[in-house]
Formats: structure tokens, C-alpha cells, sequence
């Protein structure tokens, strides 16, 4: 008889691996989801990659960290320390990418990108061939770079909705971030996108996404717990004594051996 | 008690399904927690507007006619379906500089929609990557409950873009509509109510114009042949590329009955005229 233990702590130990590939089966269901979301004209413009594990989450969370002491403005720096911390509370990230939107728009005129009532605000903007769009040249001068086909940009939409919905039926708590989407498409998920959003999943009592305490990225349970084997391995070294001949919870002088 | 019929209890449902949609939108998640969302169910008659606007579209645009006549063809049968409209203003950014929209800052995007804010065939622009991202989000959670309810629904821009210019949501830059139903099977995918309007010639030539190359005889000599006929190597039909003065004639002058239309809807122009013609 074999048997799978399930247990969100201690982070990492073997009964929290279980359960992390309990999310990775979830993960790999909201792919399914958010591929068969409802796109604009049914095109498939959607591509997936998951990313799992201590050391890959940890990258991205750095990338993120990067990001926001030297890129982004500064009403998002606390944001994306914040989310850099929930990603190594988290279990599963999926990254869901548009690849569309900077190359190949939906040319219907909607008036999304310019408020034109044609496509003349893209193709004005983006090097073109007789409106084949050239994606070779990858430099940003901006964090994203644009601009983009609005209409397929708003399929990226449903593609993270259905796949929030799945995970949400699963009972797996998660969260779509800009932050952890950037950070994952400068490490290459979904690398033919433009725009990538990152889903952070996790299974734990407490939903890691919700209620956040100030300086997060400081006073989050990883930091707490750290803090508390620091500071208890100095305190033991004060009351400490010979356990084997000498018990300070007893009274000086009290020799007799009855159990109480 | 009470016996009801079932396709009529189910038809009646729907409304109750819409509100559910509606609860489903407003608990999407959003990435920039500022999305603004809009929403109203419109159901009988307070569809006919847009209705009668798709219907007129529809002389020249095939896809608004394929709703219209959807649409046309339920309200004849008196299962008319609700109508979910979401909308929201993804003009506005979160300012966050990413440059999704193609200028260097939201201060720079936001200029220049001070200025140069306009509208295409369906929406006001320019928007916001964040906010329009946001607004798919929670448009897929409306119709992801329609999927769990087995309603049919279809996320329509037609009926959205007609609402949008017959005033419905006012402030919103964008809408989409999501009618809930009719019950049943194929009512917004492989629509019964097209099988009368399209003929073969018709959906043939779509195809062609779709996909030329699946159509192309041997093209090394410079001009192939398009197969556009069974035996199409006889009288042979080929490809050209010229401006259509008629078509595009046709189209403006669609585009002024259109907006005509839509004055006299929205009570802008006087709709005499109109009523004498549907009597």
C-alpha cells in the first residue's frame, strides 16, 4: 500500500511537494481553459508556459525585484516587491501570452488602438510591408513595446479569465499580475508574446494573496519565520542549563522524585 | 401546483442566468484593480433599437447582418433572448508608463486623448493595453457562467458597437454585448436563421475570397488560375486586384442610412418617415 502525505508546511518538505503537484495538475487544466477561451473571430492567439519549482520561482522573483528598483515607476515599486514575495509563497505560476497583438492585428477597423476608424494608428507606428508587420527588431524603448492591436490584447483577457475560472472551481487560490507577466517574459516564458500575464497559484489555508500587511516584502511569513529561529537560537543561549542534573522549574533543595 | 412548459420555464430562466453573468463580471479579478465596469441586461423591446441598427448595418456588412437575422428571427419567434451588456472607459491608464498603448508615458497617452479621442466601427479610442486586458477578464467570466448555467451565449461586438452608439452606458469608451440564450442548441454558432440568408453562390465566393490559395491552379506560370467552378480549367477565372468604386459607393452610402438610423433612434432626428415605412 502506498501513501501521499498532503501538508502546505513546512514549505518544501516533501508533504508540501505533494500538494504542489496537486496545483501543477490544476496549472496544466488552466492552459486547457484559457486556450479554448472565447477569442476574438475564434482565432487562437494564446500561448502557455508553467513555471514551477524553488529555483525557478526564485529567479522570477528576483526579475521582478529588478524590475521594480530599477525600471518601474514608482507607484508600482512597492506592488511588484510585494508580488516578487507572493511568488515564493506560491506554488505554480502560469504565464499566458498574446502573440498577436504586436504582429498580426485583427485589421477591423474597431477603433480600439487610435480611435480611428481604421488601423492607420498601428500600422503608422509599427515597420510594415504592405501591413505585414516586422517583429525583428526587438529593442524597448519602453517596458512594453507599442502600440498594440487593442481587439487581440482584449483577448488575452478571456485567455487569464477562463483561466482564474478553473482554477477558482478547483479551489486553487490565485492571482494575475502584470508584474509577475513581465518579469516572466524578459525570462522568456512565452517568448513569441508581447504581453504576458502571470498567474500565481497556491493551496494554503490562508489565500497568499489577500490581506497584505504593510512592507510585505519585509513582513511576510517567509521573513517572520526566519526572524523567529534568529532571534530564538540567541535567546536559548541565556536561560540555558545541565537538563540532566539540574532543572530550574523546581525548587531549590526539592530532592524528592514523585510525579505531580 | 402547477405544470409549466419546459422550453418556456427554461426561456424565462435566462434573465436569472444573465443576473448570475452579471455577478460573475463584477467578481473578476482584475490586474489593475481599477477596471470601472458597466453593465445592463436589456431583454424585448428595448433590443428592437439595435435590432432595426444591425438590420441596416447588414445591407453591407455581412457580419452584422448574420446577428441581425439571428436576432430578428428570435423576437419573431418570441424567444428573444437577454442581452448582458458590459462596457467601461479603457481610456483611462493606471499610470503605469508601460508603453502598451505606443507612447512613452500615460501623461503623453493621456494627452493625446485629451485631443485626439475618436471612434472606429465599434469603439472609442485610444485605449488603455492594462485596462482593455482587464475588461476581457471580466467579459470571460460572464461567459464562463453562461457555460456553467449550458446557456447559449455568444460574446456579440455588434450588438455591443450599436448600443455604444444608441447611448447605452454612457461614458463607456467600449461595449460588448452577451445575449444569454435563446435555449436550445446552435443559436449563435451554426445559426438555423443564416440558412436563409446565404445561398451557396455566396458562402462559395467567401471562401475563395478567404482563402485564394486553396483555390490556386499552378501558379509558376505568373497568372494562376483560380478554381472558382468544378470544371475550372474551362473559361478559366483569375485573380485582380482593383479598387471597387461601386462596393465602396455602396458602403458610404450604408454608413449614412446607418447613422440616419441612429439619430432617429436616439430621438436626434425626427422619426415620421421611419414609421410610415414599417406601416
Amino acid at each position: 500500500m502506498a501513501r501521499i502525505h498532503f501538508n502546505e508546511w513546512p514549505l518544501y518538505s516533501p508533504s508540501d511537494q505533494n500538494k504542489k503537484e496537486n496545483v501543477l495538475m490544476v496549472a496544466r487544466l488552466m492552459v486547457n481553459a484559457a486556450l479554448t477561451a472565447p477569442f476574438t473571430g475564434g482565432v487562437h492567439g494564446c500561448e502557455a508556459e508553467i513555471a514551477h519549482g524553488q529555483k525557478e520561482l526564485e529567479k522570477i522573483a528576483r526579475e521582478m525585484e529588478r524590475l521594480a528598483h530599477e525600471e518601474q515607476p514608482k507607484k508600482l515599486k512597492k506592488p511588484f516587491l510585494y508580488e516578487a514575495a507572493m511568488v515564493r509563497e506560491s506554488d505554480v505560476i502560469v504565464f499566458l501570452g498574446n502573440f498577436r497583438a504586436h504582429t498580426t492585428p485583427m485589421d477591423a477597423s474597431c477603433g480600439l488602438c487610435g480611435g480611428e476608424p481604421d488601423c492607420s494608428f498601428v500600422y503608422d507606428r509599427r515597420p510594415n510591408f504592405n501591413g505585414v508587420i516586422d517583429p525583428t527588431d526587438r529593442r524597448r524603448k519602453t517596458t512594453i513595446n507599442g502600440p498594440l492591436c487593442m481587439l487581440r490584447a482584449h483577448d488575452l483577457g478571456y485567455a487569464v479569465g477562463s483561466a482564474l475560472w478553473l482554477a477558482s472551481t478547483h479551489f486553487v487560490d490565485a492571482k494575475p499580475c502584470y508584474s509577475v507577466g513581465l518579469a516572466g517574459r524578459n525570462l522568456e516564458f512565452c517568448m513569441d508574446s508581447e504581453i504576458v500575464v502571470g498567474i500565481l497559484l497556491a493551496v494554503a489555508a490562508k489565500n497568499p494573496y489577500a490581506d497584505i500587511p504593510p512592507e510585505y516584502h519585509l513582513t511576510n511569513m517567509t521573513n517572520l519565520v526566519d526572524s523567529l529561529r534568529k532571534i530564538a537560537t540567541i535567546t536559548r543561549q541565556i536561560p540555558n542549563h545541565p537538563y540532566m542534573v539540574f532543572d530550574p522549574t523546581r525548587p531549590v533543595g526539592d530532592k524528592s522524585d514523585k510525579e505531580e | 401546483m402547477a405544470v409549466y412548459d419546459g422550453f418556456e420555464a427554461a426561456n424565462e430562466h435566462l434573465l436569472e442566468v444573465a443576473k448570475a453573468c452579471a455577478a460573475a463580471a463584477a467578481k473578476a479579478p482584475t490586474l489593475t484593480s481599477n477596471l470601472g465596469l458597466r453593465m445592463e441586461i436589456l431583454t424585448g423591446e428595448d433590443l428592437e433599437p439595435m435590432i432595426q441598427v444591425l438590420e441596416t448595418l447588414g445591407k453591407t456588412s455581412a457580419f452584422q447582418l448574420h446577428d441581425a437575422s439571428a436576432f430578428r428571427t428570435y423576437k419573431n419567434e418570441g424567444i428573444l433572448p437577454p442581452v448582458l451588456l458590459l462596457g467601461a472607459d479603457l481610456t483611462q491608464p493606471p499610470m503605469w508608463n508601460c508603453g502598451g498603448c505606443g507612447f512613452s508615458t500615460c501623461g503623453e497617452y493621456l494627452k493625446y486623448v485629451s485631443r485626439n479621442k475618436g471612434v472606429g466601427v465599434g469603439a472609442y479610442g485610444p485605449t488603455c493595453l492594462w485596462k482593455v486586458i482587464d475588461f476581457g477578464i471580466a467579459c470571460d467570466y460572464a461567459c464562463a457562467c453562461a457555460a456553467h448555467n449550458q446557456a447559449e451565449a455568444r460574446m456579440l461586438f455588434s450588438v455591443g458597437a450599436v448600443s455604444l452608439f444608441l447611448n447605452r452606458l454612457e461614458g463607456c469608451s467600449f461595449i460588448l454585448g452577451l445575449p444569454i440564450g435563446p435555449v436550445g442548441q446552435y443559436r449563435w454558432f451554426d445559426r438555423m436563421p443564416w440558412t436563409k440568408i446565404l445561398n451557396y453562390e455566396q458562402r462559395m465566393m467567401t471562401q475563395l475570397a478567404g482563402a485564394p490559395n486553396l483555390f490556386m491552379a499552378f501558379s509558376g506560370g505568373g497568372k494562376p488560375i483560380l478554381k472558382s467552378k468544378p470544371r475550372w480549367w474551362e473559361n478559366p477565372t483569375f485573380m485582380k486586384v482593383e479598387t471597387d468604386e461601386a462596393f465602396i459607393e455602396a458602403e458610404a452610402n450604408g454608413q449614412a442610412e446607418v447613422y440616419e438610423k441612429i439619430m432617429k433612434l436616439a430621438g436626434v432626428l425626427d422619426d415620421e418617415d421611419d414609421q410610415k415605412d414599417e406601416s
